[in-house]
Order: structure tokens, then sequence, then C-alpha cells
């Protein structure tokens, strides 16, 4: 059991019985502070799915809302058009994620830097337009509906579990020797495949993985949402907040897309939800201001400096844990 | 056989519009080493400009150049000292992803001030000439040959005035411009002014020929992209070559295609992009420098 295992496990245990508590009374807390909990764990799992490619494999993928996009597309398909129950629906979501994942990153992931980033926007743009067009599948512009399913605790439980399930998930192939030679391939593509890592593969295992649960949350949403369109669905906002937390996180490590996705969802809904057309460009202005002050993110940025007492007592902790072996042993 | 002509025509005439329209963002990259994500905002926000112009005072959409290139080049200009000047030796990831927010930013601040009403643009230069059982749309043949005009204007300055060479000078070698004495920094600026300028302008050409609201960046973007992968960095015969390709391409799948129109062009520049840059990562004609360089 490691500290982040503990963390977890506490966490877990702090936010399993919120539902309980759901009522009328003031003192009880919302259906409406359920619904944002929800959404925030799902934002955090997607920031945490981006982080795998992003982050930890170094391959900044501008269009990663398209495998949300194709799990809401094939739950939604599945439900509204086959009338299947939503469990069975949502693995052919995932699945048809996974698969164009291994399509395409077979091919846009031998590109490097910059050409691989606008490969995957194209991608994304491309998938929009394909599912605007085949009308027949998925219902063109006017979209699909879903058969409605209100139950909040549900969707909340779902979503927890998930969100704490890939953390964790992330955190162990982190410190497996697949995770590190993810690692290896960010710092140096060429290095790592001279040490004898098969670099196409990694990148791949990582890119479906990441697209997997990206795409359950995408089956997920749409369940919850009821209606999906080809613009709702395929949202370009999508992919910058799940940069953007992850960024403003810390790039590549494990906390850094779980704190950046929990302070700017409580960001938005807090200060700036009475600004929605704003929201936006508020959006962008943040990340730019991450991109050019913070680029190492709050993890990074707390973990370097020694200087504050709040660094000191951070660094500590992410020392003593697990992630950094060589310098937890005495 | 007429269906062959009249595709031929109208791909060759959009291809002068992506030709004209890829210029800035290619001589952007090739420069100073930025991928310009925002491409496509500044080009719609010149065709906003022109639409005003259009709207409010009933001037020839044409004859906007004369506002629309001077107010791009300040907005360049602007942006280049304020935010550009930072990425510019950084990273590849830093400028796409400050220009990526660009992008959401211009086109998110144009959509609060017009809505994203689809707006229309009317000219002087409309109706149709007949040849044969083809017809040749007036407005695009217009912008075909103000393209080719703009494009002959433009290597003209790059290749003949002390400006041009000293941008020319920056994209080849850096260092070595710096050393023969280009003040490397006023180069950029200019480089950066001139290319929104003429992306304005190219927004100003395509405004009367389609609808005009906030968000039809991206697909411009993708294609100054894909039409970059084919032709290299800033040289302009290639841009025309790339430009009259994605064109012909576009308008023959949305011809020959049945029940598909012309929304399939994003995804025919995509497969174009994604195939060109695995099989030759180089570019078609080895223009395009290794990422590594780009730094």
């Amino acid at each position: 059991m490691g500290r982040w295992t503990l963390l977890l496990v506490l966490l877990f245990l702090l936010a399993l019985p919120l539902p309980k508590f759901v009522g009328p009374n003031p003192k009880m807390i919302s259906n409406a502070l359920l619904f944002s909990m929800t959404q925030m764990f799902m934002l955090i799992t997607l920031a945490s799915n981006w982080n795998l490619i992003g982050g930890f494999t170094g391959y900044v993928d501008f269009g990663h809302a398209v495998f949300f996009g194709l799990g809401a597309y094939g739950t939604g398909v599945m439900m509204a058009k086959a009338g299947w129950p939503f469990a069975p629906a949502l693995v052919i979501g995932a699945l048809v994620a996974v698969i164009f994942a291994l399509l395409i990153g077979s091919a846009t992931l031998r590109l490097k830097g910059p050409y691989f980033s606008i490969a995957m926007l194209g991608t994304f743009v491309a998938m929009r337009e394909i599912v605007r067009v085949a009308k027949p599948l998925t219902g063109g512009g006017s979209g699909l509906t879903l058969p409605p399913y209100l139950n909040r605790p549900l969707f909340y439980y779902i979503t927890l579990v998930m969100a704490i399930l890939v953390i964790w998930f992330i955190w162990w192939l982190r410190g497996t020797q697949f995770g590190a030679s993810l690692i290896a391939i960010r710092e140096d593509e060429v290095g790592a495949e001279m040490r004898g890592i098969n670099t196409t593969l990694h990148k791949i295992v990582a890119f479906s993985l990441a697209a997997f649960s990206t795409g359950v949350v995408g089956g997920l949403w749409a369940y919850q949402n009821t209606f999906i369109d080809p613009d709702v669905v395929f949202f370009e906002s999508r992919t910058v907040e799940m940069v953007m937390m992850t960024m403003l996180g810390g790039l590549g490590t494990v906390a850094g897309p779980v704190i950046g996705a929990a302070l700017i969802y409580w960001l938005r809904d807090v200060v700036w939800a009475n600004f929605l057309q704003f929201h936006l460009i508020v959006q962008g202005l943040l990340l730019i201001a991450i991109v050019l002050f913070l680029p190492e993110g709050l993890m990074g940025t707390l973990g370097d400096r020694s200087s504050t007492s709040l660094g000191r007592l951070w660094g500590r902790y992410m020392n003593a844990s697990p992630q950094t072996p060589q310098e937890a042993q005495p | 056989m007429d269906q062959f002509n009249q595709a031929l025509i109208n791909g060759i005439m959009l291809g002068g519009f992506y030709a004209v329209m890829v210029l800035g963002f290619s001589i952007i990259w090739g420069v100073m080493g930025v991928i310009n994500l925002a491409h496509g905002e500044l080009l719609m926000v010149g065709a906003y400009l022109t639409w005003m112009l259009n709207k409010g005072w009933g001037w020839e959409p044409f004859a906007a150049i004369i506002i629309v290139a001077p107010a791009m080049f300040a907005l360049g200009y602007g942006l280049q000292y304020v935010l550009i000047n930072r990425i510019i030796e950084r990273p590849p990831l830093i400028s796409l992803l400050v220009t990526f927010s660009l992008s959401i930013i211009i086109a998110n601040v144009v959509k609060l001030i017009y809505t994203a009403t689809p707006r229309s643009v009317n000219t002087m230069f409309d109706g149709f000439w007949r040849l044969g059982n083809i017809t040749i749309p007036v407005t695009k043949s217009v912008v075909l040959v103000a393209a080719l005009l703009i494009m002959a204007m433009l290597h003209l300055f790059l290749q003949k005035t002390r400006l041009g060479k000293s941008i020319r000078a920056a994209a080849q070698n850096r260092e070595a411009a710096r050393i023969v004495g280009i003040e490397i920094n006023h180069v950029y600026a200019i480089t950066f002014a001139i290319c929104v300028a003429l992306t304005g302008v190219a927004g100003m050409l395509i405004s009367p020929t389609q609808a005009v609201f906030p968000f039809m960046g991206p697909p411009l973007t993708l294609k100054a992209f894909a039409i970059t992968a084919l032709s290299g960095l800033g040289s302009i015969p290639g841009a025309l070559m790339g430009g009259m390709m994605l064109g012909l391409v576009e308008i023959f799948i949305a011809t020959y295609v049945p029940g598909i129109g012309t929304n399939l062009g994003i995804v025919a520049s995509f497969v174009i992009l994604v195939v060109v840059l695995v099989t030759r990562p180089q570019g078609l004609f080895g223009g395009l420098k290794p990422v590594e360089q780009a730094h």
C-alpha cells in the first residue's frame, strides 16, 4: 500500500456516502451539487487519460475528444437505433473508440511533434463531418435522442469509481516497466528505440488505453445528457479542457490532471458560471497564461520550490511516495 | 465531359483561393518556426471587416482591401509584439498551445460581438458567364485573378526589395542573418504583420463566395496545413500548386461521389495530409523542415 493508494482509498470512502445526504433540507447537499461532482469526476478521468498520451508519452493530442465523440455515438447508436440496454451499448461505444484508436494511431503516431498534433486535430474535425454526413446511422445534424433515465446517484457512483480506477491505474502504470518506457519515449524517442523498446507498439497501446476510457466517459455522458449531435459531442473545447487541466496541474504527473481538473471545474462553476458567453474566452486566456507563466504546472512548480514551506511539505510528501522509488530508498 | 470541365474550372478557382490563403500560414512557419493555429480565425476577422464595410457603408468587398490590409497589418504587429515574440524560439508545443488558445479566443470574441449568425457579403461582380455548357461564376473569377495578382506582388516583394531579402535570409539561416546585420526581431515583426494582412485579404476574397461566421476558421487552418505539407514552407509556386491540388481534389470528390456535397472536403484534405506526412515526412517536395529544426 503506497501513500497514493491510501490517499485514493481515503478519498473514495469520503466521497462514497455523498448521495445519501441529498435532500430538500438546506443543510443537505443539493442534486445540482451531485451533478457537479459527477461532471468533475468525468473531467478528472478525461484529463488523466489525455495525460497518458500527452504527458507521459509526449505526444500532444489536439483531437482527443474524437474518442469521447465516438464513445458517445457508439453508445447512442446502439441504444437509440438498435434498442440495446445501456451496459452492452457502452461496451460497444468503448470498443468503437479503441478500434478507431488502433487504426488511426498506427498512422498518426508515426508522425513527430507538431505533425502528430495537427493530424489528430484533423482527425477530430474530419470525424465530426463524417458523423454529420452518415445520416442513416447517426441522425446527421439533427442528432440522436437516447431513452431518458434520471438517476443522479447512479451516475455519481459510476463516475466516482471510474475516476478512482483510472487514477489508480495510471499511477500503477507509471511504476511499471511499460510506464518507464513511455517516459523514455518522451525524453528521447530514438534513444529509447536503440535500447530495444518497441516504441510504436508502446505508443499505440498507451494511445488505445487512453482512447478506451475516454470512450467510456463519452458513452456515460451521452446517456446522462440523453441527446447527442455532432456539434455538442465533437466539441473543440473538450480537448482544450483536457489540455488545460493537465497543463495547469502538471504535464506528466499522476496528480497533476486530477488537481488541474478539480481546480478548473470549481473555478468555472463558481467564478464564471454567471458569464457563460465569456467562458471560452476566459478558458483560452487561462491556457495562454498557464503555458507562458506556469509551463511546469502546479505540481512541477510546487515540487521544485524548496523555498516555501508548502513546497517543502509537498516535496517531502512526493519524495516519500513510491512514484520515485530510487529516492524513497533509505 | 461537360461535368468534368465544369469540375476542373471550379477546382482551379477554389485552388487559386487556397493558394493565396495558405501563404500567410506557410511563410510564418517557414520564417519564424511558429505553426499558427489561429490562421483560420485571422482570415475570419478579415472576412468580418469586409462584411462590416459592405453592410454598413455599402463598400464593394474587393475595394475593402484598402482598409482590411492595413487594419490586419496593425493587428498582426500587435499580436506579434504582445504574444508571438514570447514563443518564437521555444519548443513547438508552446507555440501550438498558444496559437490554439488564440484561435478559440478570437472566434468567441467575434461570436460575442456579432453572434453566430452566418453573414453574406454582396458584390456587384455577380452572375455567370456561359461557355458552351459550362458556367463560370464571375465572383470566383475575380477572386482567382486577385489571388494571382497578390501572389505575383508578394513574389516581387520577397525577391526584389531589401526587406523581402532579409525575410528570406531569416528563413534560411537565423544566425547567419543576425551576423550580417539583419535585425531579426524587426524582421519577425514585419513578417508576422505582413502574413496576417495577407490572411485578412484572403478572408476579404472569400467573403463574397461563402457565408461568414465565427467558426469558419478551423477547417481553413487544417487545409492550410495540408497544403503546406504538399507544397513546402514559404514557397509561392509551391503554394499555388498545392492549393490547386487540394481545390481540384475537393471539387472532384464533391462532383463524382454522390450524396456528399462539399462537406467532405475537409475529410479529403485530412486524408491527403496524413498520407503525405506518413509516407514523406519531409513534405511532398522536401520543403518541410524536420521537426528537430523547427524548434
